[in-house]
């Protein structure tokens, strides 16, 4: 390297012998240029277009440190003091010119205040406007369904004001109480909200999605103790996807043909009850368990049994893999608003937030794909709450702890949920 | 002869009634009973008035006493005996005539009166005086003590009366030597220092007692007085250099602060290795030192000494422990405040970026990366996409963050000079004056403690320090007095006081050039400088005065003084005709940078005075004493100890700028060293309802934390930063803190003390009072435009490492123990120093209050403590177990 070097010197650049020359080395980054020659009859340009030749960096980005001082173009060398051995240091890259981009990024600080405030409000921009928690729940909630949003953006629906469409559009949410809007079921906007929507998303795909949504199970809190406690169902579950009302069965509710909650699957725990001789809605506190993972295969029908074997085959021998592989599977967050239950007579808030828990099987729309029966649990709608996050890599038995918690029981005042979302695992095929 | 009437009247002894005797004769046993009539006889004896007699009976009672002083559990028992008979003895003795037997009788009495002198009579020197001159020694530890205390007295006295000393001297040898000959150095350098004569001590020491006494020496002169203290050290530098304990010497040399030493030191020795050796200890020092051919003959010696002083094969070693340590993977400020950790709201990332929290980062980043040289937001890679990762990031700060970014980039290429020109070099052609401000401070950082032949950082930085835009300005000049803290360069001074005494210059820029200057001739007592700064406080308009900028100019000028105690006096004079509004604040900064790391405790109680009155005119002074507390104060573990418990008192008591200081007070005491009850009391103070109250405790748990890793303080911080995330500004401390906490990945300190606590750097002890001062009005500095004053403390990050290099000064693993040290002053014997250790290999990372040593015999260490870098000699006599 440094021979080719000095030959790029000694022939590059015809250094006249007779000429006054000076030995020095020159130190430039990590490498150190032994044996430069300077002829001192010429001005300093002209050396620093010999290192142009050794380093490629073009004359006028060379700094070249004599002893606390630059190297200028025009100096003369006999004031520089070289002499034979003297060491010089260059600084100087060919690299580009760091330039600003052309449109700076927005700073917060730059920002109204108004804007600042939301920027800061980290849960997903809505607010308490005064017992409106169930809707800003219910929203959260379907903010966690993918399909759902693209559906949603596809059609460019800017809300201004959320609550007074809503209350336009259905005024028994309007309804008042000593001057402010009332508390509401979470459930009714949750019902409302999508029959809104199936109807005026009326393009192919998004009706699907939103059918998807709605396939829904309510669980009468009043006679449950833990859903789908296998065998035992003692409650009377409303399936609305078939209309059938049953009771103290655990038969078909998932018949076959049906694409039944294809990918989510709701269930509403009724916890409001008019209590019919004080006049007035109950809460029912009783426990409800409700499991992480939910497996619906004993409710279905033989037939469909028998359609469901095959995927969910498939889908142990990849959780089997899975786990042995440690794959690396996203974490999935769900979260809820921190909305405290004190503030204007009680709020309920929760959103729902999944980076896809089943990304692997959330299968490309160009491959078949089936129903397991098994569905995962991705949102929880609950009265106030922290955020819980849980990291399926990293599991923390505690959090899932804390959202089975949510299940009700004992603790009256603790908050609970109200409708958990399930979202279905395929596979594909 | 002696009649009884007088005896009576003379001892004490004897007053006693005659019952309780009777009863104690009755309880001895056979063999005391004898031994007590033995001596009885030998007292009348003594009376009699036949010399041959009274010889026999004074050689008698001698060797009794001399057999039995031996052990001093109890009174022995001839001593014991003899006590009724001390005045009778007393009284013969005046009645007796000059002779030998006198000479002996005065040698007994002098014992005797070891336990019968009455309080304050130094009876025992008395008689010893008078006595035969004998060894000193054959009376037994005791009495040599005892007589000890009774000179150091006497000498008060002849002083306080300009009596001659001579005879008291002459027994100080005896006793010196004898005291030096048994183990107890201690007592022969405390009487030596009762009766100010040190220098006797040089002749006594010898090879197997030279170190204790050292040791005894160098501890003592923390806690001895005014001038006294560097008596003390040189005797200590003396004895050094007598036994050839070069590398001791040259710490000594160094705490005096004494460059004739240090030379001396370097033209005594003419080991090669040795020196080398030196030259790491002057590079961990951090001062400028200029060898010559005096010192080291040749050339090319001295060319590889001297590049061990310039530190420039530091980032090298630095590198070589993060990579046997295995941190070298770059971390993102992500990476340090785990979010993810914390339940809950901080979790996402807010939507828009803000400045504010871009510029915590750009801090975080260059703390953690500190001299890595490489990073996740600053060095992209090569081959990035157009544009690279770091023009993106440069240009997510605002305004003057971007000076904080750009010179963040010499942060973490820190030491690395090469290199990091090389990369800085971009931007220099930016248009962006802010981009290129923090070029030049980079370029600064870069040079930190590193020089270099051709100078690049004044080469570079000068033509900038008289631009027109005063942000390019800042940035050059704060550059130079980075680069150069320490140097003392002429051409750096000639260019820079001008500017003070520039009328047009604006503010900001005076007060930085005045901090530059400080820190470039920190502890020089220059005349000039002290003088242009002084002018330029003088020129500064009423409101100006009201500024907080202002406020450097005086701390600069107590930089000029750090340490040097009296040597501030003439200016303290003149800081008195100030302006009201400035003359107190100078006068603390002035006290307490001259006092800094002195322990001086009537410095302390002055400064503790200040802080209890009570102001009404909104004065700011007392932030300074608060300060300055904890700079005096910080020298040693007891002083420390002691002022963590004041300062507790003044949160208590104090009013609201005086708990504003505290907390940094706390964390300059502790500084790199977490000690508990330090870290609880500023939790709870970073919850306090005066925000400025938190933000400077959370600093300062960032202080005490500093390149700790502590996983306590992080998890406090992680917490705080949850609590505050409303709040920009606090959250703004809270992310620095967690920089600090993380700084250098752990690899780094930022305690300016060094070398077992022995040695104080003053550059970096600038570094931190600068920033530390800046901290005090954090609204208008850290947060407002002159954040990038944090980078000050770049002047007192150090590698916490023990490297060990063998010969050729490359990396040599030896395993080595580690663990906590213990202090073995005063202790005879070879005490173990140090306690709980674990076996490591080198190179290996020492916490605050560790000690290492080697845990082979197969090399043998140039430096007699462990740290930073350290040269291994293989030991001859070594042989391999088989």
């Amino acid at each position: 390297m440094l021979q080719n070097l000095e030959t790029v010197l000694s022939g590059g650049w015809l250094v006249k012998e007779s000429a006054v020359t000076v030995t020095i080395s020159v130190k430039w980054r990590k490498e150190v240029f032994k044996s430069v020659k300077i002829d001192t009859s010429q001005p300093p340009y002209v050396f620093k277009c010999q290192l142009y030749d050794l380093t490629g960096v073009p004359p006028e980005r060379q700094k070249i440190m004599v002893k606390g001082g630059l190297l200028k173009d025009d100096a003369d060398w006999s004031t520089v003091g070289v002499k034979q051995g003297l060491k010089l240091m260059m600084m100087g890259t060919a690299d580009e010119v760091v330039k600003a981009p052309e449109k700076g990024p927005v700073f917060m600080e730059d920002l109204p205040e108004e804007e600042q405030a939301l920027s800061l409000g980290l849960s997903a921009e809505l607010f308490n406007l005064g017992n409106t928690c169930y809707m800003n729940s219910t929203i959260q909630c379907l903010h966690s369904v993918p399909e759902l949003k693209s559906a949603l953006l596809k059609f460019n629906i800017y809300c201004l004001s959320c609550d007074q469409v809503l209350r336009k559009k259905y005024p028994q949410f309007s309804q008042l109480h000593n001057g402010v809007f009332m508390q509401q079921d979470a459930e009714e906007c949750w019902t409302q909200l999508l029959y809104t929507l199936s109807q005026s998303l009326q393009s192919p795909g998004s009706s699907a999605s939103v059918a998807n949504v709605k396939s829904h199970v309510a669980v009468y809190a009043r006679n449950t103790d833990k859903i789908l406690s296998n065998l035992c169902l003692t409650a009377r579950i409303h399936c609305q996807d078939s209309g059938e009302e049953s009771s103290e069965t655990e038969s078909t509710y998932f018949t076959g043909g049906e694409p039944f909650a294809r990918w989510y699957l709701t269930i509403h725990f009724v916890r409001f009850f008019w209590k019919r001789e004080s006049n007035q809605k109950a809460k029912i506190l009783r426990k409800v368990d409700y499991p992480l993972e939910l497996d619906v295969y004993d409710l279905c029908s033989d037939e469909l049994r028998k359609r469901l074997e095959g995927p969910r085959r498939i889908l142990r021998d990849e959780e089997g893999k899975k786990l042995g592989l440690k794959a690396n599977e996203k974490s999935s967050s769900s979260k809820d608003g921190d909305v405290k239950m004190t503030d204007a007579g009680g709020s309920s808030n929760a959103s729902g937030k999944s980076s896809a828990i089943a990304s692997q099987e959330g299968a490309p729309s160009d491959k078949e794909t089936c129903l397991t029966g098994i569905y995962d649990l991705v949102s929880v709608l609950t009265h106030k709450g922290k955020w819980i996050e849980f990291d399926d890599d990293n599991p923390i038995p505690q959090r899932e702890e804390d959202i089975v918690k949510l299940s009700g029981g004992v603790l009256g005042d603790w908050h609970m949920a109200y409708i958990s979302m399930y979202k279905s695992r395929t596979v594909s095929m | 002869m002696s009649d009884p009437k007088n005896d009576a009247g003379t001892s004490q002894p004897k007053a006693p009634a005659n019952d309780p005797k009777k009863k104690e004769e009755e309880d001895l046993s056979e063999e005391d009973l004898a031994l007590k009539q033995q001596l009885e006889l030998y007292v009348e004896r003594v009376q009699d008035s036949d010399p041959g007699l009274q010889k026999v009976a004074l050689e008698s009672m001698r060797h009794e006493i001399r057999t039995s002083t031996s052990s001093m559990t109890s009174v022995p028992k001839p001593l014991k005996f003899l006590r009724p008979h001390y005045g009778t003895l007393k009284s013969f003795y005046v009645t007796m005539p000059d002779s030998n037997l006198k000479n002996y009788l005065a040698d007994i009495l002098s014992v005797l009166a070891l336990t019968m002198s009455a309080e304050g009579e130094r009876e025992s020197l008395k008689y010893r005086l008078l006595g035969s001159e004998g060894d000193i020694g054959s009376w037994g530890h005791e009495y040599v003590r005892n007589l000890a205390g009774e000179i150091s007295q006497e000498y008060i006295k002849r002083q306080s009366e300009e009596a001659p000393i001579e005879d008291l001297m002459e027994l100080v040898q005896q006793i010196v030597s004898f005291h030096m000959k048994h183990n107890a150095e201690p007592e022969a350098v405390d009487l030596l220092m009762e009766v100010e004569d040190l220098d006797l001590l040089v002749e006594h020491v010898d090879k197997a007692n030279f170190k204790r006494t050292c040791l005894y020496l160098t501890s003592a002169a923390r806690y001895l007085p005014g001038p006294d203290d560097m008596l003390v050290l040189d005797i200590a530098y003396t004895i050094y250099l007598k036994f050839e304990e070069f590398a001791s010497a040259l710490q000594i040399a160094l705490s005096l602060d004494n460059m004739q030493h240090v030379r001396q030191v370097f033209t005594s020795c003419d080991n090669q290795l040795k020196k080398m050796q030196f030259c790491y200890i002057l590079a961990r020092h951090g001062i400028t030192f200029e060898l010559d051919d005096e010192m080291v003959a040749d050339d090319e010696d001295r060319e590889a000494l001297q590049d061990i002083i310039n530190n420039t094969k530091l980032s090298e070693s630095y590198l070589t422990l993060a990579r046997d340590i295995e941190v070298m993977e770059s971390k993102s400020p992500e990476d340090i405040y785990k979010a993810h950790l914390l339940d809950g709201r901080a979790s996402t990332g807010a939507s828009v970026d803000s400045a504010r929290q871009n510029l915590a980062a750009t801090f975080v980043n260059a703390f953690v990366n500190a001299g890595f040289g490489q990073d996740k937001l600053m060095t992209a890679p090569a081959d990035s996409s157009i544009g690279g990762s770091t023009g993106n990031w440069l240009f997510k700060n605002k305004e003057h963050g971007k000076t904080s970014a750009a010179a963040s980039l010499g942060m973490i290429l820190l030491w690395d000079v090469d290199s990091g020109l090389a990369q800085i070099d971009k931007y220099f052609h930016s248009n962006d004056n802010h981009v290129i401000a923090g070029a030049l401070l980079g370029v600064g950082i870069v040079n930190c403690g590193v020089k270099n032949d051709c100078d690049p950082a004044l080469a570079l930085l000068s033509e900038y320090i008289s631009k027109e835009d005063s942000s390019v300005r800042i940035g050059a000049i704060m550059g130079l007095g980075i680069a150069y803290a320490g140097a003392q360069n002429e051409q750096i001074r000639s260019s820079l006081t001008p500017i003070l005494n520039d009328a047009k210059a604006p503010l900001d820029v005076i007060a930085f050039t005045a901090i530059s200057l400080g820190l470039i001739y920190v502890g020089s007592c220059n005349e000039e400088v002290a003088q242009a700064i002084i002018f330029a406080l003088m020129d500064r308009s009423e409101s100006e005065l009201g500024e907080p900028l202002t406020r450097l100019l005086p701390l600069a000028l107590g930089l000029l003084y750090l340490g040097k105690q009296e040597s501030v006096e003439a200016t303290a004079e003149v800081s008195k005709t100030f302006n009201e509004k400035i003359r107190k604040y100078c006068d603390m900064t002035l006290l307490s940078c001259a006092y800094a790391g002195t322990g001086n405790v009537l410095k302390v109680q002055n400064l503790l005075g200040h802080c209890a009155q009570h102001l009404e005119k909104g004065e700011t002074h007392q932030g300074p004493a608060v300060l300055g507390i904890a700079m005096v104060a910080m020298a040693e573990e007891l002083g420390l100890d002691m002022s963590i418990r004041s300062l507790e008192h003044l949160l208590q008591y104090g009013e609201q700028n005086i708990r504003r200081a505290v907390p940094l007070a706390l964390g300059l005491l502790c500084i790199s060293n977490p000690k508990v009850n330090v870290m609880d009391t500023l939790s709870r103070l970073s919850h306090d309802s005066d925000s400025e109250v938190a933000m400077a405790a959370i600093i300062s748990l960032g202080l005490i934390g500093a390149g700790t890793n502590n996983a306590r303080i992080a998890s406090m911080l992680r917490n705080l930063s949850s609590y505050y995330y409303k709040d920009a500004s606090l959250l703004f401390c809270v992310r620095i803190a967690q920089g600090l906490v993380h700084l250098g990945k752990g690899l780094l300190t930022l305690n300016p003390y060094h070398s077992d606590r022995f040695l104080l750097s003053p550059t970096a002890l600038a570094g931190l009072v600068t920033m530390l001062h800046a901290c005090l009005d954090m609204k208008a500095m850290v947060l407002g435009k002159y954040h990038y004053i944090l980078y000050l403390i770049v002047l007192a990050m150090q590698p916490r490492m023990l490297m060990t290099v063998d010969e050729n000064l490359k990396p040599l693993s030896v395993s080595v123990r580690v663990g906590q040290a213990v202090d073995v002053v005063g202790q005879a014997g070879r005490p173990k120093t140090i306690t709980g250790f674990q076996t490591h290999s080198t190179p290996v990372l020492l916490a605050a209050c560790d000690r290492a040593e080697l845990a082979t015999e197969k090399y043998i260490p140039l430096s007699p403590i462990l740290e930073g870098h350290v040269i291994l000699k293989e030991n001859p006599e070594y042989r391999e177990d088989s």
